[in-house]
């Protein structure tokens, strides 16, 4: 994980809680299981009291939700891969959310320190203290936050921290009547994510495991899932890769370009006449 | 099936506004243009060290502006200085602007009423060195997003960010000084437009022909090439300009304006490579097959 040297981890930063560490907690997403009834965008926005996003109709499949962003943080696509003639086909239901990362592009450009590791190992945006730089917003390999336009910071699930802290599940994961969505530690629910594919990939033309790989360019999801078909089909980057990755070598080349700016300009007063 | 989901974003395009792009040009000119007059002044040429301590000054109060109307609650701007995170190019450049914009701000301000003037002359050495810093950061801060338009180019994009600044500084001088005072100002605006004109072809080079799409398609394209167009000239005024003030302010003003326009492209490109989610996947699918994550 050499590549990684420059990088803050999950591991690391909950550790800082010492005492207070807790199980690094997240979820498991089986989308065979899925059955598109959105309990879980309902019991987000619901628990959260997170506005609506009105009522537009968009014609793609049952989807009027559109995307995660600063209002909604459960989302669930829906895939039609239907026949020319749709007599036969699938219908792949999706329920995303944050991803939670090991290696979080958003915590890590985070300028205030209003994004944390909390002691769950989950990623959680402090409203109180964001200033809405929007940083955050294009360092996520997935999309995932947007700003809340009512109050002008950025949003984004927070895994419930505040239902984790009484020992409750997540809302989302408490309503899903499939458990197509499993709340838990992260290392069972990857064992069982595991095991789960070996049961279905039989059944299922093209079934893969998304984000429980450790090595992968964000280090492994603290959400993980169990898809149908290859990410993009979800609107899931392939092979995220978290931005900061390579960090220390880009200040090292714009170091080089601010030295070459510092002798062209030395050059370039030394030169007169 | 085609891959994507209904033709979505991957990724967010960025929540800023064009203060952003705009803070780029005006940051990176007074980065530039603080070194100038150090180096200016070191060599006695006290005019153009003034014309370009001022320039500096100007840029500083812009960006200052930029970054604080720019975001969604400004009032928390404050909130950046509670930590310091060097895995945040935002946070290192926050302290940056900082340490530039108050040393350019004293030079200025003991240049414009000549008190405390050994003070003066100190904190603009200071802004002096800070400076090309100050000018090629925020290609850090940008490269360090998963804009692909942004992230892709490593090698060439803080050189295209010092060429602009470059050029925007000599421009500055070119625009404000008399052209007897303002011969480093010409010089640096020729190798600053031409180095920022060949490292813009040299991106392309280096991102490949599919992600070069995001710069040379739409909005992007069109304003990268209004920028060619104006650097061209603005290079072509300034070599001629020698000993003419007249062609000195037309080559300063092409090589401003060329260098704003040369801004807002970039940006563009960043904005078009997440709108499309081709751009994401065409760099994943490349990431995937040759190097191993």
């Amino acid at each position: 994980m050499s590549d990684f040297i420059d990088l803050t981890s999950a591991a690391a930063e909950s550790a800082t809680y010492g005492a207070d560490e807790r199980d690094r907690m997240g979820f498991f997403t089986d989308t065979t299981l899925c059955i598109g009834c959105k309990a879980c965008e309902v019991a987000c926005k619901e628990w959260n009291q997170l506005p609506a996003d009105g009522y537009e109709f968009t014609g793609e499949s049952y989807d009027n939700t559109k995307e995660l962003s600063g209002n909604t943080w459960r989302h669930v696509a829906f895939v039609e891969q239907m026949e020319p003639e749709r007599d036969t086909g699938r219908w792949l239901m999706e329920s995303d959310v944050c991803k939670h990362c090991t290696h979080a592009g958003c915590l890590d450009v985070c300028p205030t320190g209003a994004i944390i590791r909390t002691e769950f190992g989950t990623v959680v945006i402090q409203d109180d203290i964001c200033n809405g730089c929007g940083y955050c917003v294009v360092a996520c390999p997935f999309g995932v936050i947007g700003e809340k336009q009512e109050d002008h910071t950025m949003g984004k699930c927070t895994l419930c921290y505040d239902r984790l802290k009484v020992g409750e599940q997540p809302a989302c994961a408490k309503a899903c009547p499939t458990e197509s969505i499993q709340y838990g530690v992260v290392d069972e629910l990857r064992g069982r994510a595991e095991k789960r594919l070996e049961k279905v990939q039989h059944k299922f033309e093209g079934a893969q495991l998304y984000l429980n790989d450790r090595n992968d360019g964000i280090g492994g999801g603290g959400s993980i899932f169990l898809l149908l078909d290859k990410p993009q089909v979800y609107g899931l980057p392939p092979n995220p890769i978290v931005p900061t990755k390579n960090l220390s070598q880009r200040w090292r080349t714009a170091g080089i370009a601010a030295g070459a700016l510092l002798g062209a300009v030395v050059l370039c007063a030394v030169a007169r006449r | 099936m085609s891959d994507g989901y209904y033709g979505r974003p991957i990724v967010k395009p960025p929540a800023w506004t064009d203060l952003i792009p705009t803070y780029f040009f005006a940051g990176g000119l007074a980065g530039t243009a603080a070194t100038l007059a150090f180096a200016e002044r070191t060599a006695r040429n006290d005019r153009l060290a003034r014309t370009m301590i001022f320039g500096a000054a100007a840029g500083c109060a812009v960006s200052a502006f930029c970054l604080i109307a720019d975001l969604k609650k400004p009032e928390r701007f404050i909130n950046m200085l509670r930590v310091v995170k060097p895995t945040s190019p935002m946070s290192v450049g926050v302290y940056i602007f900082s340490a530039f914009s108050g040393s350019v701000f004293i030079a200025a301000g003991s240049e414009v009423t000549g008190i405390a003037r050994p003070a003066g002359r100190f904190f603009e050495a200071i802004a002096g060195l800070i400076g090309p810093v100050m000018s090629v950061y925020t290609a850090v801060l940008v490269g360090d997003t998963v804009m692909p338009a942004w992230h892709l180019p490593r090698k060439t994009l803080p050189g295209l960010f010092a060429a602009t600044s470059a050029a925007s500084a000599g421009a500055w001088g070119l625009l404000f000084a008399p052209s007897r005072d303002s011969g480093s100002a010409r010089r640096l605006a020729l190798v600053g437009g031409t180095a920022m004109v060949a490292l813009l072809q040299a991106l392309h080079h280096e991102i490949g022909a599919v992600q070069a799409q995001a710069y040379s398609k739409g909005e992007a394209g069109a304003l990268a090439r209004s920028a060619r167009l104006l650097n061209i000239g603005g290079i072509v005024c300034a070599a001629l300009a020698k000993n003419s003030n007249a062609l000195s302010k037309i080559a300063g003003a092409l090589l401003l304006a060329g260098g704003l326009t040369e801004r807002f492209a970039v940006y563009r490109a960043g904005c078009a490579s997440a709108k499309d989610p081709k751009y994401v996947l065409e760099s994943q699918k490349a990431n995937s097959a040759s190097s191993p994550v």
